[in-house]
């Protein structure tokens, strides 16, 4: 199926209903259904939300604007909410949160293959060792509290392993931040910088919920830690991002990376039931974004293909495993650290982040103790614990 | 021991009269008025019963000569999944069970240093067979390496069987569900040792009625090796019972403080 951003009109808005039933469909099921479509389910709500929650910004911005984004924004809340329902119940919110970090791996992983600017997947990659580290500290957690494998959720397609480790990730603001894509990147470059903003925004979001909900002390802890890594995150991710788009660029953009989003879901899902989803939503993205390229015409007098181009969709993310390029990144990059906008050696990193870590570490650092000696073992290290009885 | 102490309770609506007749009043007033009648929601709910799907399957035996070679074959019906998906559960229970016990031991523990030795040893009648007399840390201990121990036992007979032990069965799944109230329990700094063994008695009832299950089906299966270890583990599973028991009754049974209660 070929996509044109320019002239597929999709869902009309007025023909995009829901009902209460039809917002809470039958989930997906944690133990037959393949991780990857779990994935794409956390990355579409992720993706949906962020949609959210720029039209909602835009709202306060603008006054000729504000109908026609109440009305976009009814469809995205119902989009987001039949998508995010989708997670099954029986995930503890430990296990979910091994599937918002698979995500961010293999997410990431693709996207900064995609991504042809080097210094941009250069940020891509910086952020994904922390994420894939997450992971790591997040499954000895599942393991060490409740007793559970993470790789009952990762499904082999992820390595379990520590890489640069999360206690170094707390970074002084000003070194968050990146270099801005220009104005005239190219259409790819834009959508993969919204998409993982989103997806940060996300997971960041959900470690804020659900930290208070552990009883355990150290569980806290490690959800605060890396909710302010994520937090971290979306500010590093966020200023790839160029400040000097118009709102309504902007609002281009976020419908276009919907459509991409959805595109490649749908062309990449074998679950029939859920392929479905991605097809109505993905007409009901092209009729959003049909509907933002009037405003964009009516309101700034421009051509919506100075931002999307000839209207072709770019290649879209890849939702497999990448086991080797992680393996590769990992040991090429893994001692990488910031200094400003610029990625620089482990000796060269910008002082005040030293600081900053020292101070937010100096009581203990949670993703440490939490997996203190712990390597992923097949059905829990618990396997590998010397048997005592006799 | 943690003392839970009476203080100023906040939740009950008897704590403000007047609050509580302005309640009153306001829900006579604009509150429906008919009987009560959840019809609706249950039917409701009966409806989504009726049409969800099952949380998953059990995973095939991965070599069909382990499948051939024990009772699963031979199972009532040829039906192996029943077997499969609650040895499942056991490996769940029984790892997430030592997770348990390592969040009490740590409760436990912490008890001791606090100078407060809240449990007496378990009776002779409930300690291991032949074993000198255990202090209840050591007892704790024990228990923590038989869940350990059980676990493994399940790994075996599940590799045995040609199947998976790693992977989750629903059962194992649905039994997770079920078990996260007595792991926040356990877990949480802020419940008193009493609370958290009465958390245990949960997960420790379960276990029992778990390994009678199990002995049933590995029975019918013909698997007299397993039958006979999981006997052993079942006779384990009701001394954790006992020694659970016992100290959770001693704690309630202790006379209250003044101003303090268990």
């Amino acid at each position: 199926m070929t996509i044109n951003l320019l002239t597929d009109r999709g869902t009309p808005l007025a023909r995009q209903n829901f009902t209460w039933k039809d917002l809470v469909q039958k989930p997906i099921s944690k133990l037959d259904d393949d991780a990857f479509t779990r994935v794409r389910t956390i990355l579409m709500n992720g993706v949906e939300l962020d949609s959210l929650r720029v039209k909602q910004m835009i709202l306060r911005m603008n006054g000729p604007l504000r109908q026609p984004i109440a009305q976009l924004m009814r469809a995205e809340q119902h989009q987001a909410t039949l998508v995010n329902w989708l997670i099954g119940a029986d995930h503890s919110p430990i296990e979910t949160t091994i599937g918002y970090e698979q995500t961010a791996i293999e997410v990431t992983a693709s996207v900064a293959l995609l991504e042809s600017d080097p210094y941009l997947s250069q940020g891509y990659r910086y952020a994904l060792l922390e994420d894939f580290d997450h992971l790591y500290r997040y499954s000895a957690l599942l393991d060490r509290l409740e007793g559970k494998d993470a790789n009952n959720i990762t499904q082999g397609y992820t390595d379990i392993v520590p890489a640069r480790p999360t206690q170094v990730h707390h970074r002084a603001p000003e070194h968050d931040l990146l270099e801005p894509y220009p104005l005239d990147a190219s259409l790819a470059t834009k959508l993969h910088a919204i998409t993982l903003t989103g997806g940060e925004y996300q997971t960041h979001d959900y470690y804020m919920n659900i930290g208070p909900l552990f009883s355990d002390p150290m569980a806290r802890q490690l959800y605060a830690e890396i909710a302010s890594v994520e937090s971290q995150h979306i500010t590093h991710y966020g200023s790839m991002i160029n400040p000097n788009e118009s709102l309504l660029e902007k609002l281009l953009l976020q419908e276009a990376c919907e459509v991409w989003n959805y595109a490649a879901c749908l062309e990449q899902e074998d679950h029939p039931r859920i392929r479905a989803i991605w097809e109505r939503f993905l007409d009901y993205e092209l009729g959003h974004l049909s509907a933002v390229i009037e405003l964009f015409k009516a309101h700034e007098g421009r051509d919506p293909a100075e931002v999307l181009g000839d209207g072709k969709l770019p290649p879209g993310i890849a939702f497999e495993s990448h086991r080797e390029y992680l393996r590769e990144v990992i040991a090429r990059e893994t001692s990488l650290r910031k200094d400003g906008t610029q990625f620089v050696s482990e000796q060269e990193e910008g002082e005040s982040s030293l600081a900053y870590r020292a101070q937010m570490n100096s009581e203990g650092s949670p993703s440490e103790t939490v997996s203190a000696t712990y390597r992923w073992t097949p059905g829990t290290e618990l396997a590998r614990e010397p048997d005592l009885v006799a | 021991m943690q003392p839970t102490t009476l203080g100023h309770n906040r939740t009950g609506a008897a704590m403000s009269p007047a609050a509580l007749q302005a309640m009153n009043e306001a829900a006579d007033d604009l509150s429906p008025t008919q009987v009560i009648d959840t019809s609706s929601l249950q039917i409701q709910k009966m409806a989504f019963n009726s049409e969800s799907e099952a949380v998953g399957s059990v995973p095939s035996p991965s070599t069909a000569k382990g499948y051939l070679k024990t009772g699963l074959a031979k199972l009532k019906g040829g039906e192996p999944t029943v077997l499969l998906d609650k040895l499942g559960e056991r490996i769940a229970f029984e790892r997430t069970g030592t997770r348990l016990y390592d969040a009490l031991i740590a409760k436990y523990k912490a008890t001791l240093e606090s100078g407060d030795d809240a449990l007496l040893p378990a009776p002779p009648a409930v300690q291991a067979a032949g074993a000198p007399a255990e202090t209840p840390l050591e007892t704790l201990m024990g228990i923590r390496a038989e869940e350990l121990a059980h676990f493994k036992l399940l790994t075996q007979a599940v590799i045995k069987m040609g199947g998976d032990p790693t992977s989750q069965t629903p059962s194992a799944d649905v039994t997770a569900v079920a078990s996260m109230g007595i792991m926040q329990v356990l877990n949480d700094p802020r419940t008193t040792l009493a609370q958290s063994l009465n958390a245990m008695l949960t997960a420790e009832l379960t276990d029992n009625a778990g390994w009678e299950m199990l002995i049933g089906l590995a029975d019918d299966a013909g698997e007299t090796d397993l039958v006979r270890g999981f006997k052993v583990a079942l006779m384990d599973e009701q001394r954790h019972l006992q020694v659970i028991k016992t100290w959770l009754t001693a704690l309630v049974s202790t006379p209250a403080q003044p101003a303090e209660a268990v």
